[in-house]
């Protein structure tokens, strides 16, 4: 089936409307926190969530079957200064304008924010309180810096929460919620302490489910209200039917697949008033969702088309909402990404095939809306059904970068690894990018992003950046003093392990401030284990609490670098460590002939035993210094190589490397092959990247690779690229992405933006428009090595 | 002791040459000299080296090393070159290639079971081409009698002039052959390859004993052999001598040219001509109308 004029029509205004900031929620809440001063800081959330639902302007737009806003505007980006209003003050004039990830704001808009709520946030949001607590060198390395970031844990909302739909959220409403909550409550004694916070707790849950049903209500009376002025007949039936369903939903548990629909996108927008998150992660979409399809199928309710363009509908109400962030944090999560991860396919609990009718519906609304939202991923499992494949590689071979493809064992083993029951870890679902993830679990899944890369640049330069000079990290000796290959890794190490201690304390000190003041009671409402602990997720009230991941980004570049070294300096003598030095502070310039050797050392990618031991020390190493540290609640950190779009920002503070990079072009994400340099096959970059024991990084990795489109243009090509992918996930690869359009249809895109507008690419762990990229990022998704067939 | 042999390259990740995931041996020497060839490097077994051009930044690095103090420009004194490989062991553009070696069998071996899941998860495994894969028939027993037991899919391409006996234990093991007929007209034939066809057409009825699957493969070069009769013809002979093979038709390209340039060696054929889309479509429902089912690798 096409896609219905209504979908298109939604989609039209999607692809061609800049999204506009909305103050309506930052006033509502900061109104609710003057009101409620000195009280606990769970209740005072919860309380600002439920007057912020009752406050709120209700919208609801042309041609929606799917309703629920988070303000005034239809493609809305909202501000929650609680965590963080400096950076908006510095930055919100020039929103509109920016490069990357421009938003409308008006100059009046911009006046009443700056008189009415930033005032009363000085000094209490979660970004001051942690400015004040770091010491000057934990700010020197780790703020800005690019070398080791943590702000999205201190400027934003949290996120990076799936919710339970299966155990929590369907079966129970927010009505049950709420009745559960008072039946806790009514059982504790007021008396005794630890009864006292349990009783907060749930007094803050009958807040968040109040402020839900609130929501449903208020949209089911402007639906009625709209019907009673509506003309066409066709829209007055659709607007009672709307109506009829806020009534009861999100208060009762959704009894057709119609009403789950509504159910989920509540849901979701009752989190994103509650902290315009990052990650917030509708999770095994095809899982919860079939049974209601089943049913209103076997009942002559719901035929496939009608089901597929509510599923539509859902998809672009997940791409209108726009994740509101910083200038630093748009060059890191570049295209008005916000992770919201949709899971399909894998096994179920119980180990066998779990794909269903649903889970090719959500390929094929990707396929159809070409959305940039839901981040949709599948799980591979060895015995994945054929067909299943082929509508996994068919998504792949359109070039919008999606789906996000995981190797189902892989992924188990990784949350096996943090101690999840077999049966928890095989309903994993991924989380933001490619994290493996619960819904039974509190994590920070995207908290430090730390550079090999910067290591590797204070080791050889004293501990300095080799672009402004200053003394960033430890000192180190003069690096043309190094006597071995050895004596530059222990250094690499030594700088490495700072970096780690740095980002270690700025996310306890993180940690802390979360506790104090970054209560979660919506995101607690949606965790079954939160409900029966009578516990916060920032009070452990979770089934499992993992400790903070750090990315890594930055491994080929380093390992490339090393290898360099090692080849040219020690064992080739072909120069001196001098001339390198030499070199990269020259940028290469005059240093030509040394450059063109650099370049030609075995570069990771290419299945080179030289150079991936090199990097699979790094990552060991990597792992066994991160998760020797215990976070606030005595979990260990975890490693991840994610990608995001860090490799440009992380390579813009950096000067050249030894490996042939100039100075401030871009690093690598995730286990990729650096830019240009896999010139081997696509077979031998898959293997370098397996040998990285992706298990053990349960935090997740991440390859991207570039495949030229005639590969997956046939279905003969197309199961080639299944065996690829199964071939990758037998050697314990986790996850793997594709960018197949060519060159030429990006220069073109590039010169005609007009024309493009709804064209998706892979940036890194997601996708996203490829117009609302900046340049400098365009140019390196278009460096990305091409791999070709023969 | 494992024998060794002329390998022009492993060509790991070939997707067209069989089915699924497979890595392509190319050996060196051919009896044909086709004047369309697309591996120039492989109509001998001559080591050789080649000079990449459009790769070269003029780093002079070849020259240092020569031990025939040959310079940059290797095609302007190539008489001189020994094809020892120096060279290609310190460009640091992989400009200098070398482009047939002679290699251990149990190098090649080891080299293609590299890639053994991808064969596995893909029903892919090896192929054998050329210049012409039955010109060495020690070595192709060796391994193809290694590969079998490994329990890999193997196929062959050839161009049809072979010792028969010489190759039929290899051709025995093999899951499908892809055979080329350039021209069903002898005198043709000639012109174009060199040779008639008659040990082709010989070799191909032969294959009827064989157990493999037979793909014949006819390169259609417009003003060559790409016309109707000379396609209906061969349908008909395939038709006749091999009721169950299968034709692939695949048209004329010049993606050799680049290694005619990397040897120096002039390549100028304006007079061949690559079929449209639509005229290979024609041809192939020839093929069809003489009762062949037409082969897509693609």
């Amino acid at each position: 089936m096409a896609i219905t004029e209504r979908v298109e029509k939604i989609r039209q205004n999607y692809v061609n409307t800049k999204p506009h900031i909305s103050y309506e929620r930052a006033w509502a809440w900061t109104k609710s926190f003057q009101r409620t001063e000195g009280q606990a800081h769970i209740i005072r959330t919860a309380q600002a969530f439920k007057d912020t639902c009752e406050e709120l302007s209700v919208n609801i737009w042309e041609g929606e079957l799917v309703v629920g806003t988070s303000g005034e505007f239809r493609k809305c980006a909202i501000l929650t200064p609680e965590f963080g209003w400096l950076w908006i003050n510095e930055e919100m004039d020039t929103f509109p304008e920016r490069g990357q990830d421009p938003y409308d704001v008006t100059p009046e808009q911009a006046k009443f924010i700056r008189e009415n709520i930033f005032p009363y946030w000085k000094g209490k949001s979660v970004e001051e309180a942690f400015l004040a607590r770091i010491s000057e060198d934990t700010k020197k390395i780790g703020v800005d810096t690019g070398f080791l970031d943590t702000d999205s844990k201190w400027r934003n909302g949290i996120g990076e929460i799936s919710a339970d739909y299966i155990d929590v959220l369907l079966p129970k409403g927010y009505g049950g919620i709420k009745a559960e909550a008072l039946d806790y409550m009514a059982k504790l004694n007021e008396a005794i302490p630890e009864d006292k916070k349990k009783i907060d707790f749930y007094k803050s849950m009958v807040f968040i489910a109040d402020g839900m049903i609130a929501l449903g209500r208020r949209y089911s009376a402007k639906a009625a209200e709209m019907a009673k002025a509506e003309a066409d007949p066709k829209r007055k039936a659709e607007l009672e039917e709307i109506a009829d369903i806020c009534a009861r939903i999100p208060e009762n548990p959704p009894k057709t697949f119609r009403e789950a629909i509504q159910f989920v996108w509540f849901v979701q927008l009752g989190g994103i008033i509650a902290e315009n998150p990052l990650a917030w992660n509708p999770g095994r979409f095809d899982q919860y969702m079939y049974p209601y399809y089943k049913a209103d199928e076997e009942a002559g309710r719901i035929d496939y088309d009608t089901a597929l363009e509510l599923v539509e509908c859902l998809w672009l109400k997940y791409s209108e909402w726009a994740w509101t962030i910083s200038k630093n944090t748009a060059s890191f999560f570049a295209g008005y990404t916000n992770f919201e991860n949709l899971t399909v396919g894998g096994t179920k609990v119980d180990g066998t095939d779990a794909t269903n009718t649903i889970s090719y519906m959500a390929i094929q609304a990707t396929r159809e809306c070409m959305t940039h939202q839901p981040t949709l991923s599948c799980r591979i499992h060895p015995d994945c059904p054929p067909e299943f494949m082929e509508a996994v590689t068919e998504l792949v071979s359109t070039g919008c970068g999606f789906p996000a493809i995981h190797g189902d064992r892989t992924g188990y083993q990784m949350l096996s690894n943090l101690g999840y029951t077999p049966k928890d870890a095989r309903d994993w679902n991924n989380c933001g990018c490619v994290v493996p993830h619960s819904r039974k679990t509190f994590e920070w899944t995207s908290a430090a992003s730390i550079s090999f890369a910067a290591a590797l640049e204070f080791a050889l330069n004293e501990g300095k950046s080799r672009l402004s000079g200053k003394q960033v990290s430890l000192p180190e000796k003069d690096p043309k003093t190094f006597a071995s290959y050895e004596e530059i890794v222990e250094a690499w190490k030594k700088q490495f392990k700072y970096l780690v201690k740095q980002g270690v304390i700025s996310l306890v000190t993180a940690q802390e401030i979360h506790r104090e003041i970054g209560h979660r009671p919506f995101m607690s409402a949606c965790n079954e284990y939160c409900m029966k602990n009578g516990a916060d997720l920032v009070d452990g009230g979770a089934k499992y609490s993992i400790g903070p991941v750090f990315t890594g980004v930055g491994l080929s570049v380093t390992a490339n670098s090393l290898a360099v070294i090692k080849k040219l300096v020690y064992e080739d003598k072909v120069c001196m460590l001098s001339d390198i030095i030499d070199a990269i502070n020259a940028n290469w310039e005059g240093y030509e002939d040394l450059r063109a050797k650099a370049l030609a050392c075995p570069k990771y990618g290419n299945d080179i035993d030289y150079v991936d031991s090199i990097a699979r020390q790094l990552a060991d190493f990597y792992y066994d210094e991160v998760t020797s540290y215990n976070d606030l609640y005595g979990n260990h950190f975890v490693t991840a190589f994610m990608g995001i779009s860090n490799y440009l920002p992380t390579g813009k503070v950096l000067g050249a490397t030894p490996e042939g990079r100039h100075a401030c072009d871009p690093i690598n994400e995730g286990v990729s092959p650096y830019t240009g340099t896999d010139t081997s096959t696509c077979l031998a970059a898959l293997r370098s990247a397996a040998k990285m024991e992706h298990e053990k990084h349960s935090g997740g990795t991440l390859l991207n690779l570039r495949l030229n489109h005639d590969l997956v243009a046939t279905k003969r090509g197309r199961a080639n690229l299944g065996a690829m992918l199964q071939s990758y996930f037998a050697l314990g690869g986790f996850h793997v992405q594709f960018n197949t359009i060519s060159n030429e249809v990006l220069k073109d895109a590039q010169a005609h933006p007009e024309k493009y507008r709804s064209l998706l690419v892979r940036v890194a762990g997601y996708s996203a428009q490829f117009t609302n990229l900046s340049k400098e990022m365009q140019d390196s998704i278009m460096a990305r090595n091409a791999h070709e067939a023969f | 002791m494992a024998p060794s042999g002329y390998v022009m390259n492993l060509q790991p990740f070939s997707v067209n040459d069989g089915d699924g995931i497979r890595t392509t041996v190319f050996l060196a020497g051919c009896p044909l000299h086709c004047a369309w060839c697309a591996n120039p490097e492989g109509c001998n077994q001559t080591r050789k080296v080649g000079w990449h051009i459009r790769k070269c930044i003029g780093c002079g690095e070849c020259a240092k090393v020569c031990p025939q103090g040959i310079g940059i420009d290797l095609n302007a004194e190539r008489e001189k070159c020994i094809a020892c490989g120096k060279c290609v062991e310190v460009c640091p553009q992989k400009a200098r290639v070398l482009m047939v070696q002679k290699m251990d069998a149990d190098e090649v071996l080891k080299q293609v079971q590299t890639h053994r899941l991808f064969y596995s998860y893909s029903g892919g495994g090896i192929t054998f081409s050329g210049g012409e894969a039955c010109l060495q028939p020690e070595f192709l027993n060796y391994l193809t009698e290694q590969i079998y037991d490994m329990g890999y899919s193997m196929d062959i391409e050839t161009c049809g002039v072979f010792d028969f006996e010489a190759v039929r234990p290899s051709l025995s093991r093999m899951d499908l052959i892809f055979m080329d007929l350039k021209h069903m007209d002898s005198a043709a034939h000639k012109r174009w390859t060199g040779a008639g066809n008659e040990r082709i057409l010989e070799n191909m009825a032969k294959l009827a004993e064989l157990p493999a699957e037979v793909v014949v493969r006819i390169p259609c070069i417009g003003g060559v052999n790409a016309d109707e009769d000379n396609i209906r013809r061969s349908a008909a002979f395939v038709h006749r001598t091999l009721p169950k093979a299968r034709m692939e038709l695949l048209p004329y390209h010049e993606f050799g040219k680049i290694k005619y340039e990397a040897l120096g060696i002039p390549y100028e054929h304006p007079e061949f001509l690559r079929p449209s889309k639509e005229e290979m479509e024609h041809l192939r429902g020839i093929v069809r109308e003489e009762g062949v089912e037409v082969a897509d690798f693609r």
